[in-house]
Formats: structure tokens, C-alpha cells, sequence
């Protein structure tokens, strides 16, 4: 089997996975999902009563390891653990088998003219929208939809994610994520974006989800990728906008104060060159290409790791300047001291930035206030002359003796 | 003397020089000052209307080159003046213009009964004049460095760059400032001094910005010197060929510098992660279900059940294995007509007739079912089991 091919690592974390689901299931199987809209027309739960109740579909589905081969060689798992689907969400409410499988009715029951295991689930699409209307419609707007529009069927549709037969509840009563759900979302990915998923649990986000010890703030995929609407992270949309991602988190005092981390690396981004560009385009020509970096580019996109990491962190100037480098060819070690590193200038910090600063804070005042009291006490002699319009200007007097 | 009478102060090129000068600070300071206010509404504004902030960036720089070649006409044309024509340093600040400078506030204050008399340029244009000296250097040099990082980078600390980004917004804050207040206070708010658009001054503005340039005209000594043409053509050969050499070498450079590097404002589309995108863990993607662990034992126990040992009657675990195997649809809902919940039953049948003949299996239809597709089946070894026990005549108990 593919599976025991797996890390042991791996196959751990399927079974806690796995183990997860099902507690999550049963402590939450009597709570109504909130996010799910019943939909006119679906036929009601028959888990009694009816004729083909769960236990008839089961009696032969409950079989473990039960496949049907494909037309294209695809081998289709027909097994349902009955436990594991009662533990399920959809076990939860009581939803029967034939809610979704509605053209089954009885045996034999009407042949499978899917082609490929793919084709099969793709054609239970429109059946989860009947009752997640907004997460399908979510989904319509993803570049996974649009991959699948244009006949790419690696992209994934509603099963691909969520196993309608063993899923879980992965929401809280608030409609957020429950933290120990991080890890199901990212192993969930993983199932296709597996390099990706390698570099993001080396990086402190998702080591700190794994690992534990940042799991109640450090993002998950979804977190900055969005749910079921996910964009395409490769639009210049998608980069200009990043820093707000990125900013709502690393910008509040709560969560930051816990990490002992600066929540005001937006403002000296801002502040910058760069950040200004960005920012201008964001709010200007939100599709602008821009090399501007913004803040994965420097940090990294998934395998983001602490600034002070003795190897790749990019408080090594080496690091830093790799970075830089990329779009300022030719810079030497210097160059990356160009950037304040979201420091605000101090006398122990970039002095000669702040003495300049200080200089002109001071020079400023004097000078523009000199000018000030000058032109004053000018206009003070006109309203004084005013006054003694008659008197001809001494001027004239001592150009006529002198 | 006529108060009506006017006086050459400008001619035509110090005229277009001003109006060029006009037009390249002017674009400077608002295409500079809405970058460095870029989060404020008006700014914002601003931008959008020089088309983004990349046009303003352009606009800025378009700007910037004409404000620095006319420097460089500048300092050819003063040095012509000072070198050939022998022209007085008239900008040149000394002890005087400091003495101008408190007679005319204790003037104004009423202090000292006489103002200063000024000469041909006063204190204030001087101030005004080096102070524009003084904002061309350092906005130069350090717009150049902002314009060429690594250059910049290489000879000097990382650091001098944003130092020179505080710098050149703050120096820009200051010379727009002073030129708000001093400048157009002066020649714009006290009186209207139009002689930087007519070329000519009035006696009464004489009188009370250069009293001592119209004493001197007025003595006849303000009459440029005479020189002899021999003496006039001489210097020219001289000044010519070194201020046409030093003018393209310095036209020069600045185009080198302004073309050299365009790193801070060009964009390149970045590059792509390097990590691809789409690796699947299996070949055809799939959740996992379960463990295989949870799946081994599965099948422990369905083993388990399926042959209960040494069954050979009905109630001896015959009844059990069609319970379980069977019951689901034929049970009480007794799918087709059967039920298979008693002995009685199983004989009995449903729609398609008796499924059991005792003492022949090959003909009972629990055992052909099994030949064909059926929901439920009996694995091999429980089917042997059935087949057994029908064989022996299917002993009740």
C-alpha cells in the first residue's frame, strides 16, 4: 500500500490526525454546523424509517478495503467506516447515504460511467453545494476552480479536501479555525503541495503550529491564502497586497508582545523607499508588476525563518545582501546597511541617519523662524508707516544730505 | 530724478534662466515633497495625477537633470562675467550685509531712524542666492546617491544612503519653506517686484531695496568698466576653449550619473519561488482515510467474525454468519422477500424462491448469489463454510 510507504513521522501524524477527528466528531456531533445552509429541495436525513437506511449501504460498504477498478485502471475506494462516518460531521447530523449518493436506490445499483476516480468526485460537486452553497460559490472564484475550468484535473474540488465520509468539525462554536485543526489544514495541502509543505513546517510559522509553541497565533496555509477562495499568489495583486497579510498579525501588540516581537515593521516598510512604492501602487494601481520587494522577499514565502537563524537569517548581512542583490546587481556588503531593518534610527543604531535627522530638526525651526520674526517686524514697520502717511520717507531725506 | 523713471536690473538670459529655474524647482518640490508626504489625502492626489508614483519618480528626475545642467550654464555664464567682463562679484556676501541686515530689523522695530542703504544685491537676495547654492549641492549630491545606490554603496557605508534620503526631504522641506516666506514675502507680498519679468526696476523699489546702486548710478560709477577689445578678445581665447571643456566634462558626468544606474526606480518582474508548486504525496491525490494501522485490525476482526470455528449448525454460528453478513437487508426489512433472521425463514425464502436446499448447495441461490455480483458477500472461507453445512443437509442444531 502507498501509506505504509510513509515516515513513520508521517503515519503519526495521520493517526493523530485521524484520532483528532474523531474526538472533535463526538464532542461536537451534537452542535449544528453554522455554516451550512440546508437547501430547498434536499431530500431529509432517513437514517430510520426509510428503506435504504445507512446500515443497508453499510452492511456491504462497512467491508474494509473494498475497490472498484476504473475504466483508466483508477482503483476507487468503496469502503465506509461506519464509526468513523458516524464521528463524522456529516455521520453527526444523521445525514444518510443516499443525501448524496441520491441515484443509488437499491441493488445492483446503476453503473459507475466515470471514466477515472477524478471524474467520479468531480461529479459530486454540484451535491455538496446543495447544502454549502458558500463555500462552493467561494470555491467558483479559486485558482483551483480556474485550473479545473481549464481541464487541469490535478486541481482539487470540494472531496479533495474534505473526506465527506470521515470529516470532522474543524470549527469552533465561534466559526474559527480550533487550533489543533492548523495541522489537519497544512497536512491537507500537503496532499498536493507537498514541497511547499516541506519548506513551511521547517519555518518558524509552521514548526510553531506543529511543534506546538506558537499553534495559537502562527498561520496556517489558509491564513494567508484564504479558504476556499484562493487567489493566484503569483498576480502582482496578490504581492502588493501581501504586506497587509502579513501585517495583521505582526502589527498587533497581543500577539507580538508573546514572541517578543516589534509591531512596527509596517510603519518603517511604509517609511521606506520600497514600502512607499508598494504602498502607493496598493492603493493606486493595485495590479501594478513591481520588484519593490515587499515582505516575503526578504523574509522568505514559506520557509520564512527567525532574522537572527546564525545560518539563513537575514540579520547576516551575507543573507541580506543575497536578497538585495537580486534586484541591485552589483551591490557590495554595504549596500544592505541601506536598509533600516525596520529600526527607527537612534544614536547606537544608523547614528549618521539620525544626526542628519537631528541636524535639520533643529536647523529647521531657526532658520525658517528667523525669517519668520524678520518678515514680522517688516510688516510691523509698514503698518508703522501707515500710520504717519505724511511723513516722506527718511530715506529721501538722507539721500538728498548725505 | 524722476520717480517714474526705471533702471536695467535683469537681462533677457537672467530672465529665461529664472523662468527655467521656476519650472524645474517648482516640479522638484511638489513631485519631492508628495513622495516624502506620500500618505497624506492631498498627496495622494498629487500622484495620482502625475500618473502613479512611478511617473511622479520619472517627472522628478526629468526635473532634476534640468535643475543640474542649468547649474552647470550658470556657473559658465558667472565666470564669463567675473573672468572676461571683468564684472564686479556683486553676490559676494561681506561684513556689510550683516550690518544691513540688523540696521534693517532695528529699522523695522523702530530702533535706528534710517534704514540701510543696499547695494545692488541686499542681504536678503545674497542670503537668498547662497542659501540656493548651498540646496543645490546638497540636494544633488544626494539625490544622485538615492538615484544611484550602488554606486553609492561601494564607495561609501549603506548607511549614507537613507541619511541622504533625510537629507534631501528635510533640505527640501527647508528651501520650499524658505522660499514661502522669504522669497515671496519679499519680492511678491511687499512690493510687487516685476523686474524679473520686465528686466527693469522702479526708482522707488531702488530706493528701498538698493540705495547705494542708485547712489553709484546716479554718481555715474555704476557704468561698467571699459575694456579694451584687444584686452576683452584675449580672455575670451583663454576662457572659451577651458569653460567649453569644463562645461561638457561636467554635462558629462551628470548624464553618466543620471543614466548609469536605474536600479532604484526600474522594475523587473521578480522572480518566481523556486519550489514547484504541484507535488502531490501520492500519485492521484488523496486524503488519508484512516490509519493503516486502524485498517489492519480492521480486518483482524472482520477474520474473526467471519469464521466463527467449528460451525457446522444453524445455531451451532451458521445463524450468526448469515446475521452478519446478510442481515442488514435481509433482516427485519427482509429485502426481496427474505429474511434470513430465522431457520424457518432461510428455507422458506423470498422473491426468488426457496435459498437453501438442503443436501445440494450448488442449487441453493445463497450459493449462486454468490457467484455473481451480490452487495454482500461471503468472503471465501465463509462461503465454504455455508457451502459445508448445506451439503451435510443443514442441520438446524
Amino acid at each position: 500500500m502507498m501509506r505504509k510507504s510513509q515516515t513513520p513521522t508521517r503515519l503519526f501524524g495521520v493517526a493523530l490526525l485521524a484520532v483528532a477527528l474523531v474526538l472533535v466528531g463526538l464532542a461536537l456531533s451534537i452542535s449544528q454546523p453554522a455554516s451550512v445552509q440546508a437547501a430547498e429541495g434536499v431530500p431529509a436525513p432517513v437514517s430510520q424509517g426509510g428503506e435504504v437506511t445507512n446500515e443497508v449501504c453499510l452492511a456491504c460498504h462497512q467491508r474494509p478495503d473494498q475497490a472498484i477498478e476504473m475504466a483508466n485502471g483508477d482503483s476507487l475506494d468503496i469502503s465506509v467506516d461506519p464509526e468513523a462516518y458516524q464521528t463524522s460531521v456529516h455521520g453527526a447530523q444523521g445525514m444518510s447515504c443516499t443525501q448524496c449518493h441520491t441515484n443509488i436506490t437499491g441493488y445492483p445499483h446503476p453503473a459507475i460511467e466515470a471514466q477515472s476516480r477524478r471524474e467520479y468526485s468531480l461529479q459530486f460537486q454540484q451535491t455538496c453545494k446543495n447544502c454549502h452553497q458558500d463555500q462552493f460559490e467561494a470555491n467558483q472564484d479559486s485558482m483551483h476552480a480556474d485550473l479545473l475550468a481549464q481541464g487541469n484535473l490535478n486541481a482539487p474540488t470540494c472531496a479533495s479536501c474534505h473526506d465527506p465520509h470521515i470529516q470532522g468539525k474543524i470549527t469552533g462554536d465561534d466559526g474559527q479555525l480550533l487550533t489543533e485543526a492548523k495541522v489537519w489544514v497544512a497536512e491537507t495541502c500537503a496532499a498536493c503541495h507537498n514541497a511547499i509543505f516541506q519548506e513551511y513546517e521547517e519555518s518558524v510559522h509552521g514548526a510553531g503550529i506543529i511543534e506546538g509553541q506558537s499553534a495559537t497565533d502562527s498561520p496556517t496555509c489558509t491564513s494567508c491564502h484564504g479558504v476556499h477562495s484562493i487567489p493566484d499568489p503569483n498576480t502582482a495583486e496578490f504581492r502588493i497586497n501581501s504586506p497587509k497579510i502579513c501585517a495583521d498579525c505582526h502589527t498587533d501588540e497581543t500577539i507580538m508582545a508573546k514572541y517578543g516581537l516589534s509591531t512596527n515593521v509596517l510603519d518603517t516598510y511604509v517609511a521606506d523607499f520600497h514600502g512607499t512604492t508598494v504602498t502607493l501602487f496598493q492603493k493606486q494601481h493595485p495590479d501594478q508588476e513591481t520588484n519593490a520587494p515587499v515582505c516575503f522577499d526578504c523574509h522568505g514565502v514559506h520557509n520564512i525563518i527567525a532574522v537572527d537563524d546564525p545560518q539563513k537569517g537575514i540579520a547576516v548581512k551575507e543573507n541580506m545582501l543575497a536578497a538585495c542583490q537580486r534586484c541591485h546587481p552589483g551591490a557590495n556588503i554595504n549596500f544592505p546597511d541601506s536598509w533600516l531593518s525596520h529600526y527607527i534610527p537612534s544614536p547606537d543604531r544608523y547614528p549618521l541617519v539620525y544626526w542628519v535627522q537631528m541636524f535639520y530638526t533643529i536647523l529647521i525651526p531657526l532658520v525658517i523662524g528667523a525669517m519668520v520674526l524678520f518678515v514680522l517686524s517688516d510688516i510691523y514697520r509698514i503698518i508703522r508707516m501707515r500710520g504717519k502717511k505724511n511723513t516722506p520717507p527718511p530715506t529721501e531725506n538722507t539721500t538728498g544730505t548725505a | 530724478m524722476s520717480e517714474h523713471k526705471t533702471y536695467t536690473r535683469f537681462d533677457t538670459a537672467q530672465r529665461i534662466e529664472h523662468a527655467v529655474l521656476i519650472a524645474s524647482f517648482t516640479l522638484l518640490a511638489i513631485t519631492g515633497l508628495v513622495q516624502k508626504y506620500n500618505s497624506a489625502g492631498i498627496s495622494e492626489g498629487i500622484i495620482a495625477l502625475f500618473g502613479g508614483i512611478q511617473g511622479t519618480r520619472i517627472i522628478h528626475r526629468i526635473a532634476a537633470a534640468v535643475f543640474l545642467l542649468q547649474s552647470i550654464y550658470h556657473v559658465v555664464v558667472v565666470g564669463y562675467k567675473l573672468y572676461v567682463l571683468r564684472m564686479r562679484p556683486s553676490m559676494l556676501p561681506g561684513i556689510k550685509d550683516a550690518k544691513d541686515a540688523i540696521q534693517s530689523l532695528t529699522y523695522n522695530l523702530g530702533i535706528t531712524k534710517v534704514p540701510p542703504k543696499m547695494p545692488r544685491y541686499n542681504f536678503a537676495e545674497k542670503m537668498e542666492y547662497w542659501a540656493m547654492v548651498w540646496g543645490l549641492v546638497l540636494m544633488g549630491l544626494t539625490g544622485l546617491m538615492l538615484w544611484n545606490p550602488i554606486m553609492t554603496a561601494n564607495l561609501l557605508p549603506g548607511q549614507f544612503i537613507p541619511a541622504a534620503k533625510i537629507a534631501h526631504g528635510l533640505e527640501a522641506v527647508l528651501a520650499v519653506l524658505a522660499i514661502i516666506i522669504w522669497h515671496f514675502y519679499n519680492v511678491h507680498l511687499k512690493t510687487f517686484n516685476k523686474s524679473m519679468f520686465t528686466g527693469r526696476i522702479t526708482h522707488h523699489e531702488m530706493v528701498e531695496d538698493h540705495a547705494a546702486e542708485l547712489e553709484e548710478i546716479q554718481a555715474g560709477r555704476a557704468a561698467p568698466v571699459a575694456i579694451a577689445k584687444t584686452d576683452l578678445d584675449k580672455r575670451r581665447r583663454i576662457y572659451i576653449p577651458i569653460a567649453a571643456v569644463v562645461a561638457l566634462a561636467l554635462t558629462g558626468v551628470t548624464i553618466w550619473l543620471l543614466t548609469t544606474e536605474q536600479t532604484a526606480i526600474e522594475t523587473i518582474v521578480p522572480p518566481e519561488s523556486d519550489v514547484p508548486v504541484f507535488v502531490p504525496v501520492t500519485e492521484t491525490p488523496a486524503l488519508p482515510r484512516g490509519t493503516a494501522e486502524a485498517t489492519e485490525t480492521g480486518d483482524t476482526q472482520a477474520d474473526s467474525e467471519a469464521a466463527p470455528g467449528g460451525a457446522t449448525t444453524w445455531d451451532g454460528g451458521i445463524a450468526t454468519l448469515f446475521t452478519d453478513r446478510c442481515g442488514s437487508c435481509h433482516g427485519a426489512s427482509a429485502m426481496g422477500g427474505l429474511a434470513v433472521d430465522t431457520y424457518a425463514n432461510l428455507l422458506k425464502g423470498g422473491a426468488s424462491g426457496p435459498s437453501v436446499i438442503p443436501g445440494d448447495a450448488a442449487a441453493s441461490t445463497v450459493v449462486t448469489k454468490m457467484e455473481a455480483t451480490h452487495p454482500g458477500m461471503f468472503s471465501e472461507d465463509e462461503l465454504q463454510i455455508v457451502v459445508e453445512w448445506i451439503n451435510a443437509g443443514a442441520p438446524e442444531n
